[in-house]
């Protein structure tokens, strides 16, 4: 009689693994400290967090196509600086636009000589790294970018406004994550960016572009990017060059956390945003308990491993493997 | 053989040398990244400058680009280039030192400038030119103290700390400098936690954020530079707390604008023009065999509210 039921809840626990172990840390942190789940706390933090965020959905794209992106952390630098400088030049109504404009074609560029070049997109994109700092550094001359007339401009809405009381960076991550979501799981061009990434040379011989798809998938990431380095220009209304420095590992620790494949076909964007809220989360959670900081590296990694581990443990079923 | 000739080559090279009323020398400089921040990209200029007016001096000027590997191959094209001293901003204070030591076995001095290399290489140094972070610490102690007793706080304030990178020396002589400082001009004001913002506005904003969260009473918030300071400052401006008291270190032209504003306190006047002087005189100086001090610091003078009229703003 419970058979199917309980079936039923296996298959879940199986599946959603990482929500699981999401919400054992939110318990966890929450009994150490009552004001981790007071509300301005957590719309601090998914608000901080909205930048990750964003990058995150567009390398699950790529991730998912099969493909790296270690760009988008100077990618995020060069268009938050790239908006602020065109900000005081051009007004915010014609920078927005450039610097969108910019971004894209970076992410063009990227994803011709992955798809259609057929290059090897961890080298490609860490060579792009170190090529997109130098062009912000040649962009900014090296200085800080900060906006003359902060509070005089409505440029700070997309960082810093509500919405009915409801930060907006937090709804521009919401409505990208549903949108992109559903460009994923319900459209012809989703399922081929898992076909691609599945089995490339099945998809190619299915008729799939698959050259147009990769590249595709580097223009959804340079906008989820563009859009980032918005909010962070928006946020702060002023940014030195390295704003995004490391941020692609933080990008991809999210995108695998949240169950997606390195080698490609697999990965969902409800579960990025779930690895997103995991790292941002973690990283409020102990600051608030207030562990020493040098402690505070190692015991990130281990929840993270934890983390990882009970989503293994959920898809198999049990905690460690018969099978040495 | 070949040793004889060089050292004879050398001879001849510093007769020469004294013969000559207006002696040329060639000064090597290795900086550690320029570009990362606008601090590092103005002591570039400012040092390519103050060479180019000095017309004893031939100035050859390279950047690590962060890289300690990097750092030392330059090092050692400097040694063979046979330079008359060598400028070091060290990429990292300890890796360094065996390069440092090579350059003074080849009998070139070596000047450290900025942040100083571990103390295990000392012996190859020189001289040290820099800023001195522990003082700095102490006199962000001193200016939010000062500032509690105008307000009439300094028996209960509380202070949290927002540090630089973990494991950089000048975030840890700052921090040092002012733990050390604060007990002893207000014994009674409370450091409640430190965390750091390693250097960056929006890592510090998140971390301001926590603290606001964790507690209610916060009066002063001090920072290892004013970049993270601003970033503090943005976050209890979103958060909607008035008259907390914000002090920080290395003025920024973002700290120096909220000064002028009057959002933000305080903080320590470093110029990277001066440090990059500073380091060119410490090195002719030591050429010109000028008794200096080991640690040859230049002076960086407390800036706020009240005495920021006699600085212009920060060019970074």
């Amino acid at each position: 009689m419970t058979g199917p039921t309980k079936q039923g809840v296996g298959n879940f626990l199986a599946k959603q693994g990482i929500l699981i172990a999401f919400v054992i840390f939110m318990i966890g942190f929450a009994l150490a400290n009552q004001r981790f789940i007071a509300m301005d706390n957590i719309f601090g933090v998914v608000r901080s967090s909205a930048i990750l965020g964003v990058m995150a959905l567009g390398v699950t794209f790529v991730v998912i196509g099969g493909n790296l992106d270690l760009s988008v952390g100077s990618m995020m630098s060069f268009s938050t600086i790239v908006v602020l400088d065109l900000h005081d030049k051009v007004g915010p109504a014609l920078a927005i636009p450039m610097m969108f404009a910019l971004t894209l074609l970076l992410g063009a560029f990227i994803g011709f000589l992955v798809g259609y070049l057929k290059l090897n997109s961890l080298i490609v994109t860490l060579g792009m790294l170190s090529a997109i700092h130098g062009l912000t550094l040649t962009w900014s001359g090296g200085k800080n970018m900060d906006i003359a007339d902060k509070s005089g401009t409505w440029f700070s809405f997309f960082g810093q406004d509500r919405i009915m009381g409801i930060p907006v960076p937090i709804l521009i991550f919401a409505l990208l994550a549903v949108i992109l979501s559903m460009v994923l799981s319900k459209t012809p061009f989703g399922r081929k960016v898992y076909a691609v990434g599945g089995n490339g040379q099945a998809a190619t011989f299915s008729g799939i572009p698959r050259a147009r798809i990769v590249f595709m998938t580097y223009l959804v990431s340079a906008f989820c990017v563009a859009t980032a380095g918005l909010l962070q220009a928006s946020r702060s209304l002023g940014s030195q060059n390295t704003v995004g420095q490391g941020m692609e590992l933080e990008v991809l620790a999210a995108v695998i956390l949240g169950g997606a494949s390195l080698l490609g076909g697999s990965g969902t964007v409800f579960k990025t945003v779930i690895g997103v809220l995991i790292l941002g989360f973690i990283q409020n959670g102990l600051l608030l308990v207030g562990l020493d900081f040098y402690v505070q590296y190692m015991v990130t990694w281990a929840i993270i491993i934890l983390a990882v581990w009970l989503d293994v443990a959920a898809k198999r079923g049990r905690l460690w493997s018969p099978i040495a | 053989m070949k040793m004889n000739m060089k050292v004879a080559l050398a001879c001849t090279t510093a007769m020469l040398g004294t013969a000559a009323a207006a002696q040329t020398v060639t000064i090597g400089i290795t900086q550690n990244n320029v570009g990362v921040d606008s601090y590092q990209t103005t002591y570039e200029r400012a040092f390519i400058a103050a060479a180019e007016a000095n017309p004893d001096v031939n100035a050859v000027v390279l950047d690590a680009g962060g890289d300690v590997a990097r750092q030392i191959a330059q090092m050692e094209d400097l040694i063979q280039q046979e330079v008359d001293a060598i400028i070091i901003w060290p990429t990292n204070g300890e890796a360094v030192i065996p390069a440092v030591r090579k350059a003074h076995q080849a009998g070139i001095p070596v000047i450290v400038t900025n942040s100083n290399i571990a103390e295990q290489g000392f012996d190859f140094v020189a001289s040290f030119s820099g800023p001195d972070n522990i003082t700095q610490g102490s006199r962000s102690a001193e200016i939010m103290c000062d500032k509690f007793k105008d307000m009439g706080i300094e028996n209960e304030a509380r202070v949290v700390q927002i540090s630089g990178q973990p494991g950089y020396t000048t975030a840890i002589e700052r921090q040092k400098g002012f733990d050390d400082r604060l007990p002893e001009v207000c014994p009674n004001v409370t450091l409640v936690e430190t965390q750091p913002g390693d250097w960056n506005r929006e890592k510090s904003q998140q971390v301001m954020e926590a603290f606001l969260v964790k507690y209610d009473d916060i009066d002063g918030v001090y920072s290892g530079d004013d970049n993270m300071g601003v970033g503090a400052l943005n976050a209890a401006k979103a958060a909607g707390r008035e008259g907390i008291i914000f002090v920080g270190a290395t003025n920024f032209a973002v700290g120096y604008d909220a000064m002028a504003a009057g959002e933000y306190w305080g903080s320590i006047y470093q110029s990277p023009v001066d440090d990059a002087e500073a380091a060119l005189k410490t090195a002719i100086d030591t050429l010109n065999g000028v008794e200096l001090p080991f640690l040859n610091y230049f002076d960086t003078p407390k800036i706020t509210q009240d005495n920021m009229g006699e600085f212009t703003k920060p060019v970074f």
